[in-house]
């Protein structure tokens, strides 16, 4: 078993493993300290000069709480996952204080006249940072017994984990694109509704591998593996061929994909109340347990995926828009 | 334990009550039955294969009472994480133990508790290889057993979705064997140490199917991986018979009486069974029964049935060609142990994680010189556990033995599950000596054949190559025994064998056995999921016979 230096000094200083309180405190004293920078950063709306419709508000604001949502999740699910793995290796800090960036990155959104150099930086960076965790996600695997293999890909470092952190920031991405563009809504909204539906496969592929390794022992557990695919069917089908057709109902699955992300939370609380002692041995069994912070990226990827489909709507009302203008 | 905690040597299931395994204090609501009005079926002990027994026949509507010498624990409040204070689990009362190679009995093989030998067992749950049930037609040793081995495989698939075993998902060796209900737990290091030297030595290793749950099933949490599971699992995530099938039996309306310790079985004038002798809360008592079902397991068995003689069974129950007793088999228990340079942990888990059954399915190696089979699984021992293997077999003491306790927690080993062969004169009789109620003690009388030393020499050699190959220095081998089967051997031939195929005794049509006992051989795998399956099968014979 490999050390790193943060993990020895924590050692020599504590005479025990990396754990407890201490160190998942400091992990979200970071994250609430971006969460407030990130609302710092935040614009007044009143300052914006060119109206703009409704829809794209809408759009702009869910894509922005979207990919916050998304960072948010790797924050606290990789601080906790992290420390289930003791903080063993430097490298594992990043996770959490990436996902921090993320958020408060995505938070930071919509930014409209200036450039945002610094946020498109950071929306880049979560990508190659997910990427790379990605990478080491690998190499645990590999290097252990058995290689890839059902014990390791249910118990090892999670190979799609580090995905989320590359969802977060395309979605800040394209968030920060369509804020600063206009006219091209259209194109946005299809691109969107794809990203949105391969994250939300890939999201559901990572539940149905954990939630067989559960056994799928509560029915409710096979609801994120089908609801899901469902709606990221439904948003492919508009990105390809966006058409007004089946919006209605698309839209309340997604809104119920949303909702799976609150009440999955709900959820893993009781399952980590079936853990031995319950929520009286918390310390414990939130780590043992289902991931509490896990579900709620559903519920950022449901509100990325009605932003798609309110951008595809803008775009479809600019010709008769300019039509309009060109009239007067 | 708190001062109130009431005392394990009064009966607690009774006035109509058992005790709530699920909790601490509290009890569910259990039928009883008059002791001079017969019941449709007694069952003498409480484990693997009397608990199944009873819960399918009162599913199907029987009336049953099932006898336990042992007490009826609440896991979750008599359970201490302390080796000492958890004995009580183990049939520690005095037998005798003699033959070449006398056997070590107790701790390392039969339990008396409500839930047998199931409540401290340490979870191992494979399967036979087919071939074993016809081993001497198939594979030139041993004996056969009068059962098809699909018909088997049906029951090894009921009894491990009742016990929601937690398995891999692709297991190496025989034929396939469908999904496990749950799914394999986390390999944890002292299981990655068998792995890395399978891999080394291009064997198939897997993690273990194991019976306790890696997700919650039921009342059960899942497993928390505090390793405690020889001195019986205080959280209930081992799927013992204790919370399984007993709570299973009392709700379809069996009763259970505990520290109700059995003397005789008694016969009519027509040589039949009618009832049970036993003593219980200070006296003996009289429990009348159209059908009696011994299932204490491979000692306790043949002592009940030889002590149980009358005029017309001059020798004992079913003893009539001389065979109770005889054919009683154990595993081969030998183990090689290595440090390691970095940390281990062993006692975390389950002691047994990965598994190599190479040896039970490698016909035609080379080097293979022995009839039978073994496998092997990487080890967890407690220290209590660990320091008394140290001190029994190296004969460390002292200083030494704190020194080399002192590296705990970078050991590692591995331990066989040898299959021995069957040999009538291993065998179980009644000494003269007689116990605290006046019943004569078992005589244990166990030699090793030669076959049976090759095997384990084999499998010691073998163990270290692979502990080396996984980088383990400054071996040590130890040896012992674990398990026991046969015993009352069931079989197609009354000449040859003690009850027929679905565990009747012979010339006694009303006089049954379902418990390890039955086992004509014992295989290279731990017995309990195959003495489980087996008692599912004559639970599923009686009931047809019965409503035929
Ligand atoms: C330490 C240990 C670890 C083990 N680990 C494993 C493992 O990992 N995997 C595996 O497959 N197997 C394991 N085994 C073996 C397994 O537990 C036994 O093979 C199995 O429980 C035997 O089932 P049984 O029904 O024949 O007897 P038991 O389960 O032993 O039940 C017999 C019961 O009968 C009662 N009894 C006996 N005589 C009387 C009487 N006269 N009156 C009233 N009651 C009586 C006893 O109190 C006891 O409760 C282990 C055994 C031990 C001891
Ligand atoms: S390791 Fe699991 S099965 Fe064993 S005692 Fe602990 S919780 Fe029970």
């Amino acid at each position: 078993m490999t050390h790193d230096r943060i993990y020895d000094t924590f050692r020599r200083r504590t005479r025990r493993p990396v754990g407890g309180i201490g160190l998942g405190a400091i992990v979200a004293g970071v994250g609430l300290g971006f969460v407030a920078a990130g609302l710092a950063a935040r614009r007044p709306r009143s300052a914006n000069p060119v109206k703009r419709s409704r829809n794209k508000r809408e759009a702009l604001r869910l894509g922005r709480d979207g990919a916050a949502i998304m960072g948010a999740s790797v924050l606290f699910d990789s601080a906790l996952e992290h420390l289930r793995g003791d903080f063993r290796r430097d490298e594992m800090y990043v996770a959490p204080l990436t996902g921090a960036t993320a958020m408060a990155a995505a938070l930071a959104e919509p930014r409209r006249r200036k450039r945002g150099r610094v946020l498109e930086v950071t929306h880049l960076s979560s990508v190659g940072i997910g990427i790379a965790g990605m990478g080491f996600h690998l190499r645990n695997i590999s290097r252990r017994p058995g290689g890839i293999s059902w014990n390791n890909l249910f118990y090892a470092a999670p190979l799609g984990a580090p995905g989320a952190l590359i969802m977060s920031g395309l979605f800040g991405m394209v968030t920060h694109r369509m804020a600063q563009a206009e006219g091209y809504e259209h194109l946005h909204g299809r691109e969107l509704a794809c990203l949105t539906a391969l994250a939300l496969v890939a999201e559901s592929g990572e539940v149905a591998l954990l939630h067989f390794r559960g056994a799928f022992h509560d029915k409710a557990m096979y609801l994120p593996v089908t609801l899901p695919p469902l709606a990221a069917a439904g948003l492919m089908a508009q990105a390809i061929y966006p058409h007004r057709h089946f919006r209605r109902p698309l839209t309340l699955l997604l809104r119920a994909v949303e909702g799976l992300g609150y009440v999955g939370t709900g959820f893993h609380a009781l399952g980590v109340a079936r853990n031995s002692a319950g929520w009286r041995n918390w310390r414990q069994t939130t780590l043992a347990g289902p991931p509490m912070p896990a579900p709620i990226s559903f519920a950022g990827l449901g509100k990325t995926g009605r932003a798609a489909l309110d951008l595809l709507a803008v775009g479809e009302d600019q010709p008769r828009q300019n039509k309009e203008r060109a009239a007067i | 334990m708190t001062q109130d905690a009431p005392r394990n040597d009064r009966p607690r299931a009774v006035n109509g009550h058992a005790p709530d395994v699920f909790k601490r204090e509290g009890q569910v609501p259990m039928r009883e039955y008059p002791k001079n009005a017969p019941v449709d079926f007694v069952i003498v002990g409480a484990g693997c294969g009397g608990s199944v027994l009873a819960a399918k026949l009162a599913e199907a509507g029987m009336s049953v009472v099932l006898f336990d010498a042992g007490p009826f624990f609440q896991p979750r409040r008599d359970f201490a994480s302390d080796e000492r204070e958890q004995e009580k689990l183990y049939w520690l009362d005095p037998r005798i133990s003699d033959g070449d190679d006398p056997i070590e009995l107790g701790a390392n093989n039969s339990g008396r508790a409500v839930g047998g030998s199931s409540v401290h067992f340490q979870m191992v749950s494979l399967r036979f290889r087919p071939e074993w049930f016809k081993a001497r037609s198939k594979l030139g040793y041993g004996r056969d057993w009068p059962v098809d081995w699909r018909e088997m495989w049906r029951y090894y698939d009921e009894v491990e979705e009742a016990l929601k075993i937690s398995g891999p998902i692709r297991y190496p060796w025989g034929p396939d064997r469908g999904r496990y209900p749950y799914r394999e737990h986390e390999v944890n290091e002292a299981g990655l140490v068998l792995a890395r030297g399978a891999e080394a030595l291009g064997v198939d290793w897997a993690p273990t199917p194991l019976c306790t749950v890696s997700a919650p099933s039921g009342k059960s949490p899942p497993c928390a991986y505090r390793g405690m599971c020889k001195i019986g699992c205080s959280i209930n995530a081992k799927q013992s018979m204790l919370i399984t099938y007993v709570p299973r039996a009392i709700k379809a309306g069996a009763e259970v009486r505990d520290l109700a310790m059995v003397g005789r079985i008694e016969t009519g004038a027509d040589g039949r069974a009618t009832g049970v002798s036993y003593y219980r809360d200070g006296k003996w008592r009289f429990q009348k029964a159209e059908n009696v079902v011994a299932a204490g397991y491979s000692i306790e068995t043949p002592r009940l049935l030889l002590n149980s003689s009358t005029a017309q069974h001059p020798q004992g129950l079913g003893n009539a060609d001389g065979l109770v007793g005889r054919n009683l088999m154990v595993h081969a228990n030998d183990a090689v142990w290595g440090e390691f340079d970095e940390e281990i942990r062993w006692y975390k888990g389950p002691p047994s994680m990965a598994t190599c059954e190479h040896w039970n399915y490698a016909d035609d190696d080379p080097s293979k010189n022995f009839d039978g089979g073994y496998s092997f699984m990487s080890q967890g021992p407690l220290p209590g556990d660990f320091a008394g293997t140290l001190t029994s077999s190296t004969g460390m003491f002292g200083d030494d033995l704190l020194e080399a306790m002192g590296r705990y927690n970078r050991m590692a080993g591995l331990k066989m599950v040898g299959e021995s062969m069957p040999q009538v004169d291993n065998r179980v009789t009644l000494a003269d000596e007689t116990d605290e109620l006046g019943l004569p003690r078992a005589k244990v009388t166990h030699s090793f054949c030669d076959n049976d030393r090759r095997l384990q020499g084999h499998g010691r050699k073998f163990m270290s190559r692979m502990m080396r190959a996984a980088g383990g220095k400054n071996l040590f081998e130890t040896q012992s025994t674990a398990h026991l089967m046969g015993g009352c051997p069931m079989g197609d031939d009354p000449e040859t064998s003690v009850t027929d195929d679905m565990g009747r005794v012979w010339n006694v049509d009303n006089l049954w056995i379902c418990d390890g006992s039955l086992m004509p051989t014992g295989g290279g795998v731990n017995p309990a999921m195959t003495i489980l399956a087996n008692a599912a099968r004559i639970a599923d014979r009686i009931i047809d016979a019965r409503f035929d």
